[in-house]
């Protein structure tokens, strides 16, 4: 039943989209997100649904958009020059199977990440594509919330529609991309258009906040909690009434205490006693293995690189006596074909120092370009222009949270984000479109703004006057 | 249980959305950003003498 229903739902999509072929892309990006083709178990799966929306969304746009407005800027470049180098080393790579495995994948994401902004190129398609984004991600963290505030959950004991770990689907994931896009949400209690802001928006949106703070906490990710601090900080630069929110966060955090589980308090000790996690340590151990691999291989060793590794490490293990001492013994564990466990070290083992470069170039010009446009555009007194600026923020926020998040996962190309990449880019051609046809007038040629020789005062301007 | 609400509560909003999607004139044009903006009427910022 659930598998026809699925079915169904994308079908209405795809003839949804004969009609106004953009939605296809909306189709494209629910599908990824929510991965309905895993959920389903006949139906579904036997089609290639994915592959069928990758292609109407490309069809679409090629053969009937206007593509007014459509520009292709720096950050594209930088992914097509990054898609066009990970091509490469998978071609030389060191696994060549597991590499083939993964650009896969990769490529799919790159390639719609660099044509999603082509598409984006009205006001409202922008909105659709984040509110697409928004609703498919609350599938996922509602269900998530739900079971964790009926008392569900735990480390990799929460059952997700999809368990392969995968996508959203990994826990990690999840508490980052959550935590990420709370100022998405709120943007569109203020700003959306689509479902215009009322009282059942505002419920909706707020319940969905406080599930998207319970992943975190059904995970048991350590990598949520620390975004959830990050998001906190960052926050106290738009909020007016920082001191109100100080107190009501520090009210709510005290209040929620009580009620979490034991095993999530031991999980985030970790994060201060991480030299007695197997985990942790491991981290520690990849990366100075993949800092070495780069010195070693500059142009990096091709996607999962990271199977080559072999390390020992030692591990601080804790012995309680009969006598209630506690001994520590360190003892050597020797580890192998580690994860990265970081975006950072993920780009420099897989791509070397050149794929490192281009990734974190795309990310700062996406902070410094959203800043730019936050800046710019606040301070605006028209109707029409006041929902870019915050769009900017809450854009620009999710970045950040991930940003920090991905210092500890391996998800540099995670398809989500590059989404959200996406939206940036769509954001800033849009703006800077706007901006330039507002500063046509100061280019007019001097020739034709100076008065015509002996023509009267009124006509001639106010230089005529002086 | 909890997997079912989630997905039919998502599903429907996202059917809604479609609908007023594929009504809305302004998804394929937009005309706030395709109007020459000199011919807009004044924001109340642009200040008249």
């Amino acid at each position: 039943m659930l598998d026809l229903a699925l079915f169904l739902f994308i079908c209405f999509l795809l003839v949804a989209g004969l009609r106004r072929p953009y939605l296809w892309v909306l189709t494209y990006l629910y599908i990824d997100i929510i991965a309905p083709q895993k959920i389903g178990w006949t139906i579904t799966p036997a089609f290639q649904v994915s592959l069928i929306a990758f292609c109407a969304a490309f069809a679409g746009w090629i053969l009937v958009d206007p593509k007014r407005g459509s520009r292709f800027t720096l950050r594209q470049g930088l992914l097509l020059a990054l898609l066009i180098y990970c091509g490469w080393t998978t071609i030389s790579a060191d696994f060549p199977e597991e590499a083939w495995f993964k650009w896969d994948w990769v490529w799919k994401t790159l390639v719609f990440a660099i044509f999603l902004p082509l598409a984006l190129t009205t006001r409202l398609r922008i909105e659709a594509a984040a509110l697409t984004m928004v609703l498919s991600a609350a599938a996922i963290i509602i269900a998530t919330g739900m079971k964790t505030a009926l008392g569900g959950g735990g480390y990799e004991n929460l059952y997700f529609f999809v368990n392969n770990n995968s996508g959203l689907y990994e826990s990690s994931t999840l508490a980052t991309v959550a935590v990420a896009i709370i100022p998405l949400i709120l943007w569109f209690t203020r700003h959306g258009t689509v479902f215009p802001p009322d009282w059942r928006v505002r419920a909706f949106a707020y319940a969905l906040i406080f599930a998207c703070l319970l992943v975190p906490v059904g995970t048991e990710a350590r990598t949520g909690l620390v975004c959830l601090v990050v998001l906190a900080l960052v926050s106290l630069r738009d909020v007016k009434r920082r001191l109100t929110f100080l107190v009501a966060g520090a009210m709510m955090v005290t209040v929620a205490l009580p009620f979490l589980p034991q095993s999530y308090y031991e999980r985030m000790e970790l994060i201060l006693g991480y030299k007695e996690d197997s985990s942790a340590s491991t981290r520690i151990a990849v990366w100075k293995w993949t800092y070495d691999y780069a010195l070693e291989n500059p142009f990096g060793g091709g996607f999962d690189a990271f199977r080559g590794n072999r390390f020992a490490y030692h591990m601080p293990v804790k012995e309680e006596t009969g006598d209630h001492t506690v001994s520590i013994e360190y003892r050597e564990v020797v580890d192998e074909a580690r994860a990265y466990h970081s975006a950072i070290f993920e780009m420099l083992g897989e791509q070397g120092w050149p794929g490192l470069t281009m990734w974190l170039w795309f990310q700062a010009l996406g902070l410094w370009q959203m800043e730019r446009l936050r800046r710019r555009w606040r301070a605006r007194s028209d109707p029409a222009e006041q929902w870019q600026a915050p769009l900017a923020s809450a854009l620009q926020v999710a970045q950040i949270v991930y940003l920090v998040g991905s210092l500890f996962q391996g998800i540099a190309y995670q398809p989500f984000i590059m989404m959200l990449a996406g939206l940036q880019i769509a954001l800033w051609v849009y703006c800077r479109r706007y901006e330039s046809r507002l500063a046509v007038p100061a280019q007019v040629p001097v020739a034709q703004r100076r008065p015509r020789r002996g023509g009267n005062a009124v006509a001639a301007g106010a230089g005529a006057l002086r | 249980m909890i997997d079912y609400f989630a997905l039919a509560l998502i599903h429907g909003l996202l059917a809604i959305m479609i609908i007023r999607l594929s009504l809305r004139p302004d998804l394929d044009h937009d005309p706030w950003a395709e109007t020459d903006q000199r011919a807009r009427p004044r924001g109340r910022d642009d200040g008249d003498a």
